[in-house]
């Protein structure tokens, strides 16, 4: 019974955090290695053995089955990867132990996420997560992260009721919770009348939680307002959490091409927004809109290769996301501002490591061939089938390129010393995975996954969609009109959802 | 009155909930709406397997009438625990809010933290003089 511990590790040494004070710090060293440890032993190929358990010796009819399969791996491995780095970011901070207490709580939460196969069990990790991220969103106590928190706290909550509703239908016609089951009575009657209703308010719930158009308009405000730290590991993983939701809603209930629809939505939502962006973590927290919407198309996709592109690409997600909101963070001490005009100007004064690292960052985002960015989209754009889910992909690389052209002065002269990067350490840990992504992408999904890398002809297209996008932003910046941000404020966000519901069943019952 | 079960009730609740979220403009107003979307999220869970002339599944069984799916019922132990927190928590922030501007409305709020968040950037603009360094530095 070694999945249990996991989750259960972070929950115990949060506790003892509490207990005693003086070695909050110790416990974020003690969780590392039993992180690195516990998930060592998961990918050994001793791990078959620990595949698949019942906590608590309960019976599978009421039990929460845990489950070890190559989604929960993959996002282990990112979970570690970034608690690994924003440890060493946070090292040198003076960290208060309840600081300490809820980051422990979040990684337990994550990791319990992905491995629970159970749909009640989600509902209450989810808010879980919530909870926490809501109360590390607004740490500093300043007033806009006060404010940009409550609002994730009130939309969330009302997602996570949508969801309940979900499982509420749901067990009423299955009588169990756990994945298989459901699985099995939606086979064995493909046709029933409950089956749109509870996967529209299943759907829209965790939609609210995953950064999809037009559910999740807290974020843009929640992502840039936090810590950078905290901005790092929600941008970069958190928000993974209802992806993976997704994942598992997508195995078990036909949803065909709201995925698409939805994932068309929120990246070129994303897109317009990011390349309308003057601020960096705004523009940075957009962008995670628009790369979940890569996502959800290669969900939508739905054939084995885009299945595992997806889970390459969280995982490359994650890393270069995390390097620029860390580097970000890094910037925002030594200027004052985040303001990309105002970072241009003082460019002189910002470290050259901080600047290498966003430098990095943003090669690895637009999608330049040998950076895992490319990598990783190379195996989605080969696996995405059909001209809908091509023209999109391509408007979406064109348009984080168009948006990142904005950063690009920042990287020119004067190279000076100046000052040091306290924060290079954790640069260099998630640099490693940006740089070598090839034998780990071969490592988690095979040879055979890895061949649409070295096909020169998406490598040409990878850098053309480059290319236009530095077009595009030379154009863009000529106009003067920009979508409004009024529609990130509460009142909208919370009519999209409940309209994005009603647009999901429509499409469900219709389709 | 056949249509008058727990789960038409919970929806009626969720609807009003979900309104008042939208429309009303006191913060205190939109949590208790919070709470009442939360609420008919438990009550809907609770109804869905719970028909008239059930049993509570409670120890020792009295009567000798069917008794109710305890699943449910077990499961919004969770949910109860979790909105309770959420309104908790989130009362405390609005009280934060409250503390600075004065006001619980949501406009006003709303309004006051985007002007604060546009002044707080042109104030590093204007006392900064970074333009004069650079130019320094390009010399």
């Amino acid at each position: 019974m070694i999945l249990p511990l996991l989750p259960l590790s972070h929950v115990f040494l949060g506790l003892m955090a509490i207990a005693w004070k003086a070695s909050a710090r110790a416990t974020l060293i003690a969780a590392l290695f039993v992180d690195i440890g516990l998930v060592t032993v998961a990918f050994s190929p001793a791990a078959h053995w620990l595949s698949s358990a019942v906590a608590g010796g309960w019976t599978d009819a009421i039990g929460i089955r845990l489950a070890l399969d190559s989604l929960a791996l993959d996002l282990l491995l990112l979970t570690v990867l970034l608690e690994l780095a924003v440890v060493i970011y946070l090292w040198r901070q003076r960290l208060r132990p309840t600081f300490v207490i809820l980051l422990q709580f979040l990684v337990g939460g994550v990791m319990a996420l992905v491995l629970t196969q159970d749909l009640f069990n989600i509902y209450v990790i989810l808010e879980l997560l919530t909870l926490v991220s809501f109360l590390l969103v607004a740490y500093d106590r300043r007033t806009f992260q006060i404010w940009a928190s409550l609002k994730y706290l009130i939309l969330a909550s009302v997602g996570m009721s949508v969801f309940l509703l979900g499982v509420a239908i749901v067990y009423a016609n299955v009588g169990r919770l756990g994945f298989a089951a459901i699985e099995r009575t939606v086979v064995g009657d493909p046709q029933a009348g409950w089956i749109p209703l509870a996967a529209a308010l299943l759907v829209a719930g965790v939609s609210v939680k995953a950064g999809i158009l037009t559910f999740s308009l807290w974020l843009p405000d929640a992502h840039s307002a936090a810590p950078a730290a905290i901005s790092a590991f929600l941008s970069g993983l958190v928000i993974k959490m209802g992806v993976v939701v997704l994942i598992r809603l997508a195995g078990v209930f036909p949803l065909g091409s709201v995925l698409q629809i939805l994932g068309a939505i929120t990246g070129i939502g994303g897109a317009i927004y990011a390349m309308s962006s003057k601020d960096l973590k705004r523009m940075l927290a957009f962008h995670t809109l628009s790369q979940i919407g890569y996502l959800l198309i290669g969900m939508g996709a739905a054939n084995e290769a885009a299945a595992k592109g997806v889970l390459a690409y969280a995982l490359a997600h994650g890393s270069f996301k995390a390097l620029l909101f860390l580097a970000a963070g890094v910037a925002y001490d030594v200027v004052g501002s985040t303001e990309i005009t105002e970072l241009i100007r003082a460019r002189h004064r910002i470290p050259l490591r901080t600047r290498a690292a966003l430098l990095l960052g943003t090669l690895a985002i637009i999608g330049l061939p040998p950076f895992d960015g490319y990598i990783a989209k190379a195996p989605l754009l080969a696996a995405a089938h059909g001209w809908g889910n091509q023209i999109i992909l391509l408007l979406l690389g064109i348009g984080t390129a168009a948006s990142f052209a904005k950063l690009l002065p920042l990287f020119k002269g004067p190279y000076r010393r100046v000052g040091n990067d306290p924060a290079w350490k954790s640069y260099v840990v998630l640099a490693l995975p940006i740089a070598l992504f090839l034998p780990i992408e071969r490592a988690l999904f095979g040879a055979a996954f890895i061949l649409p890398v070295m096909d020169w002809i998406i490598a040409v297209e990878s850098v053309a969609v480059v290319t236009t996008g530095l077009l595009v932003h030379r154009i863009y910046r000529r106009f003067t009109v920009r979508p409004s941000e009024r529609l990130f404020r509460l009142e909208p966000g919370m009519f999209a959802i409940l309209l994005g519901f009603v647009a999901i069943y429509l499409l469900l019952k219709l389709g | 009155m056949g249509w008058l079960s727990g789960m038409t009730i919970a929806m009626i609740l969720f609807a009003i909930g979900t309104t008042a979220l939208i429309v009303r403009k006191d913060l205190v107003v939109k949590l208790l709406a919070l709470g009442l979307v939360n609420s008919s999220g438990i009550l809907f869970l609770i109804s869905i397997r719970f028909r008239p002339q059930m049993e509570a599944p409670i120890l020792p069984v009295k009567t000798g009438l069917p008794i109710a799916d305890p699943l449910p019922q077990a499961l919004v132990l969770s949910a109860i625990v979790i909105n309770f927190a959420i309104l908790a928590l989130s009362l405390v922030f609005v009280m934060l809010l409250v503390e600075r501007y004065h006001s619980t409305d949501c406009g006003r709020i709303e309004h006051a933290v985007e002007t604060e968040k546009a002044t707080l950037g042109s104030q590093n603009l204007a006392d900064d003089t970074l333009e004069s360094e650079v130019q320094a530095a390009d010399r």
